[in-house]
């Protein structure tokens, strides 16, 4: 948890604003560590968390996690955390064995033209508490639902068409009925392209998922080149303001990833240059 | 003429609202809904991009005549729950849907959004139930929102050759402000378009803050006026006609103009005189090396 971060988007682990659509996005860039920081802050904040780990292994967000003060395997123990190792799945999809019980969720693999409707299934599962009458069941807060990331799944031949259903989907069923949040990571390569809208890549999947969002983070590095001090910028979008406000709002940061966190700055106030 | 697409449609009409990532044209299609509700017209809505909480959400209107046929929660059939699913956007299923409540006015139908739609249905299906509904008698108006940089310029093109009026929505210089493009056909084949500055208040009225009809006009207006430096002062420094020859005539102190030149190139009486006798060793030119500089 970054608690820079977390005053720039105005959030606390006490009270957040609810039914949150977050599109975390970079270009030529990583943007990985602001997932780490949504994991361990909404862990923090007692809300049930579904984490579609698609790319790592659970030990990499754990030893991440353990990093900033966040336990991933205790948090799955106690029921607080639903991971789905997506690279531990698709093995079992791909070699079958009898003793395989697992869920369905990674059976696009088998033929991608399917769409994801087995995951957006396994999601609604995870997420829909019904343990509320058992004893020694913990009450948890509302559910949140983390993707790294939605690109992959171009790469493994689902259509990003089918990728946006499955978005929506998961808004309708986490944030609108269940009043939950959603960060997902969409990763863009190269340079921002006049499409046409005939290519359906990446860059068309970050078009339909940031009119689907309500906040995005745009992740890029520095438009004059590398810089040891500074690993790149952040452009925060507030998109849907209701009530109060009607238009957008950005606003521009550099950051800088450390051990144990990264720190946010206005542009030209890094402690390197000040 | 924003306005006026606000006040009222003729029958038949087709509204096209496109919007792009940097501005969303939601805002404006709400507008659109507070209007027709506030005329006290029945407005149904295919609601695909958004839900029933956040559709009323704002909208200060009597919601009475509002309904809303929620397309946001099971679109493709997953679940089994859906009022509504894409592939159910065909005029049947259509006039069916709007013949269930009975208006004694007729309907404005909104689709938020025709993108969803023309994702999972072919654009010449899509254009096809948008003229069947142009033409019959089921809706008075359709009002549709069209992410523009979600499709090919050929299939928004296509739908929106169909429509009667497009607005095409994007961020304003100021915060609040935004520009829309509009092109209007009316039925005798006249097109007329039309640049604005809006902003959509809490309530979603819409204020049109400037015409534009030239977009570049505008920047070069400020620099032809020249604001007048002598005005709005508590003291006189303009100049009257003597004052002012008077000021040209003035020499300047360090300026070597051309009297100076003389009187410094003559010697007057009583300066002293430089004599030079060139030795043996001098390379002594009659011709004077400066003499080609203009000073």
């Amino acid at each position: 948890m970054f608690t820079e971060l977390n005053s720039i988007l105005n959030a606390t682990p006490d009270s957040f604003t609810q039914g949150e659509f977050i599109l975390v996005s970079d270009r030529q860039s990583d943007a990985s560590f602001l997932i780490h920081h949504f994991l361990s802050f909404y862990l923090r904040a007692r809300c049930k968390v579904c984490f579609l780990g698609l790319v790592q292994s659970f030990s990499h967000y754990s030893a991440i996690s353990q990093r900033l003060g966040v336990s991933l395997t205790q948090a799955r123990e106690r029921g607080q955390l639903i991971f789905l190792e997506g690279l531990k799945e698709s093995l079992s999809i791909l070699i079958p064995q009898e003793t395989t019980t697992e869920s369905q969720a990674m059976d696009f693999l088998r033929d991608p033209t399917v769409g994801l409707q087995r995951l957006y299934e396994f999601v609604r599962s995870s997420v829909s508490s019904d343990g509320g009458g058992e004893e020694g069941v913990e009450e948890w807060g509302p559910p949140v639902l983390l993707v790294d990331d939605v690109s992959v799944l171009l790469s493994l031949g689902v259509s990003a068409g089918a990728a946006l259903d499955f978005s929506h989907y998961c808004r309708a069923t986490v944030c609108s009925q269940l009043q939950g949040n959603i960060v997902m990571l969409v990763r863009c390569h190269g340079e921002e392209a006049e499409d046409d809208g005939s290519d359906e890549g990446s860059e068309w999947l970050l078009k339909g998922l940031t009119h689907q969002c309500s906040l995005t983070l745009h992740v890029q590095g520095l438009p004059t080149g590398y810089c040891r001090d500074i690993h790149g910028q952040v452009e925060v979008c507030w998109r849907r303001r209701r009530g109060d406000g009607q238009h957008t709002q950005k606003k521009l940061f550099q950051y800088k990833v450390h051990d144990k966190g990264a720190s946010f700055f206005a542009p030209g106030t890094s402690s390197a240059v000040l | 003429m924003l306005s006026e697409l606000l006040q009222g449609t003729d029958t038949g009409a087709v509204l096209i609202i496109q919007d792009s990532c940097s501005y969303s044209g939601q805002h404006l299609l709400k507008s659109f809904i507070s209007a027709a509700l506030n005329k006290e017209e029945p407005v149904h809505v295919l609601g695909f991009d958004v839900s029933e909480e956040e559709l009323k959400d704002g909208l200060t209107a009597s919601t009475q005549r509002l309904h809303f046929h929620s397309a946001y929660t099971d679109p493709l059939g997953w679940t089994n729950r859906s009022a509504f699913t894409v592939h159910q956007f065909c005029v049947e299923e259509l006039t069916h849907l709007l013949k269930q409540t009975s208006h004694p006015k007729p309907v404005t139908l909104v689709i938020d959004s025709l993108s969803w739609i023309l994702r999972h249905m072919s654009p010449p299906a899509v254009c096809k139930t948008l003229q069947q509904l142009k033409k019959g008698g089921a809706v008075r108006a359709v009002i549709g929102l069209l992410h523009a940089d979600m499709h090919q310029r050929g299939t928004v093109g296509s739908v929106c050759h169909l429509a009667t009026s497009v607005i095409t929505v994007a961020p304003g210089t100021k915060g609040d402000e935004a520009v829309a493009k509009i092109t209007k056909r009316s039925k005798s084949g006249k097109v007329t378009q039309d640049e604005e500055i809006f902003s959509i208040k809490g309530d979603f009225s819409v204020t049109v803050v400037s015409k534009t009809s030239h977009a570049g006009r505008r920047q070069t207006e400020p620099e032809e006026q020249q604001t007048d430096p002598t005005a709005n002062l508590t003291f006189n420094i303009r100049l009257s006609d003597t004052e002012r020859e008077a000021k040209e005539k003035l020499a300047l102190p360090f300026v070597f103009s051309k009297e100076k030149k003389t009187a410094l190139l003559q010697s007057g009486p009583g300066s002293g005189r430089i004599l030079y006798e060139p030795d043996a060793n001098d390379d002594y030119d009659q011709e004077d090396p400066d003499d080609d500089l203009d000073v």
